[in-house]
């Protein structure tokens, strides 16, 4: 499998060639577009149960689509995600990446997609009830809302809630508020996930209910 | 702008000018021209109106943006005719005829906008995306999700259908429709998709 991914960092988006026999699993309504002969099927998110759940409880979408190349020549397929920014890709090789909601956009075939209970306090905070696992090897591309920037945590980080795109399952997240009930209210920070341990994160420039906030005001 | 130079664009688009270049407001003369092509304008998504610039005596300087966030394509059209999908027109030299085309009842079901722009005759037209704008060389068959189309040249066919053949697919899958491309000819898709954006962000809106 070739891939590209353009337009970085505003309007990143992902172009891919796939060789005869090759597939890519993508979030439902990612495909932009695509030779006429590349097949597309729907399966459910990490099985339909899970897949429900997540649609009901997590607010994404239920479906994943696989686009398979059935033909003896490549075939090309553009992927992009619903908001502008930023598109990473990591290559896992036995280890494992956990993404926050909205986050995902596709994962290469040896990739195994695991719905995971964020906890209430996720919930509580915004950030969704459920956490995409993904292990395995291949590649996994995932978007942000904005830039990303690449940290390593050795100990403890602090992030402003929704920045969050992604984390290696040896950090730990404790959802808190960023200074007393008052002061998160009165600095417009509001909720800060302190993570702890040791990995890899990567986070968004901005945030979806910045703009929202932003938006809100504007409406009549 | 040379002098006696003239340039159509979609109203509201002007961000800037020389204080001297004329400003009229029209509704479009021609094959889409008129009340009744206004009209059918408005239902496409455009504005009504169409702000036309002239230059006059010496040369001036325009500044015009679209809406959304995005790139701009310039198009040459020579005795050709493209296809516009309605929010993707910006502006146009005075050789170039604006049509307002129905896609049929097909689109109706895609939620994506239901009218495409015609643009024929010989000129510039300026188009505008949600993102970049990136071209591909149809030659045999292509898919395109009906949000990401921004304009097509006529040469091709194309037919509106479900991107899954089964319907629970279609319903589920996220895809919803796409545009079938057969022939020989260019299409232009925007990498972004306005109605994917909208919905995530709107789903978070107060209700008006």
């Amino acid at each position: 499998m070739k891939y590209e991914v353009r337009y970085k960092p505003a309007f990143a988006t992902l172009f891919v060639t796939l060789q005869p026999g090759e597939r890519i699993f993508a979030e439902a309504g990612a495909m932009a577009s695509m030779d006429g002969q590349v097949s597309m099927s729907t399966g459910f998110f990490g099985g339909l149960i899970p897949g429900l759940l997540k649609a009901f409880l997590g607010g994404e979408s239920l479906c994943l689509n696989q686009f398979a190349n059935r033909t003896n020549t490549p075939q090309t397929l553009v992927l992009t995600q619903s908001t502008i920014g930023d598109i990473a890709r990591m290559e896992l090789t036995g280890n494992e990446l956990c993404l926050q909601p909205g986050a995902y956009i596709a994962h290469s075939s040896g990739i195994k997609v695991q719905l995971q209970w964020a906890g209430f306090a996720s919930w509580f905070a915004g950030e969704g009830l459920f956490k995409l696992k993904l292990s395995g090897r291949g590649l996994v591309f995932f978007g942000a809302y904005g830039g990303l920037s690449e940290v390593t945590v050795r100990d403890e980080f602090i992030v402003d809630n929704g920045h969050l795109v992604a984390y290696e399952p040896g950090i730990k997240m404790n959802i808190g508020l960023s200074g007393g009930i008052f002061g998160s209210i009165a600095s417009g920070e509001g909720f800060i996930n302190r993570l702890r341990g040791r990995g890899k994160i990567y986070l968004q420039s901005r945030s979806m209910d910045g703009l929202v906030r932003f938006l809100r005001t504007k409406l009549r | 702008m040379d002098p006696q130079e003239e340039l159509i664009a979609e109203a509201g688009a002007m961000v800037a000018m020389s204080g001297f270049v004329n400003v009229s407001t029209t509704l479009r003369k021609g094959k889409g021209g008129g009340v009744f092509g206004g009209l059918k304008r408005m239902l496409g998504g455009e504005s009504l109106f169409m702000s036309v610039f002239r230059s006059g005596n010496s040369s001036a300087e325009l500044y015009l943006a679209p809406k959304l966030i995005g790139d701009i394509l310039p198009y040459t059209l020579k005795e050709t005719e493209l296809v516009v999908q309605s929010t993707g027109y910006m502006a146009s030299t005075p050789g170039v005829d604006i049509d307002l085309g129905f896609t049929g009842f097909k689109s109706l079901f895609s939620g994506e906008s239901l009218f495409w722009l015609t643009v024929s005759g010989s000129g510039l037209v300026l188009l505008s995306a949600f993102g970049g704008i990136y071209e591909i060389d149809v030659d045999g068959e292509y898919v395109v999700d009906t949000g990401h189309i921004v304009a097509f040249e006529r040469t091709l066919d194309y037919s509106i259908s479900k991107a899954n053949k089964s319907w629970a697919g279609a319903l589920f899958g996220g895809e919803g429709f796409v545009c079938q491309f057969r022939g020989h000819g260019k299409v232009f898709c925007q990498t972004h998709n306005p109605g994917s954006f909208g919905r995530l962000v709107g789903g978070k809106l107060p209700p008006r």
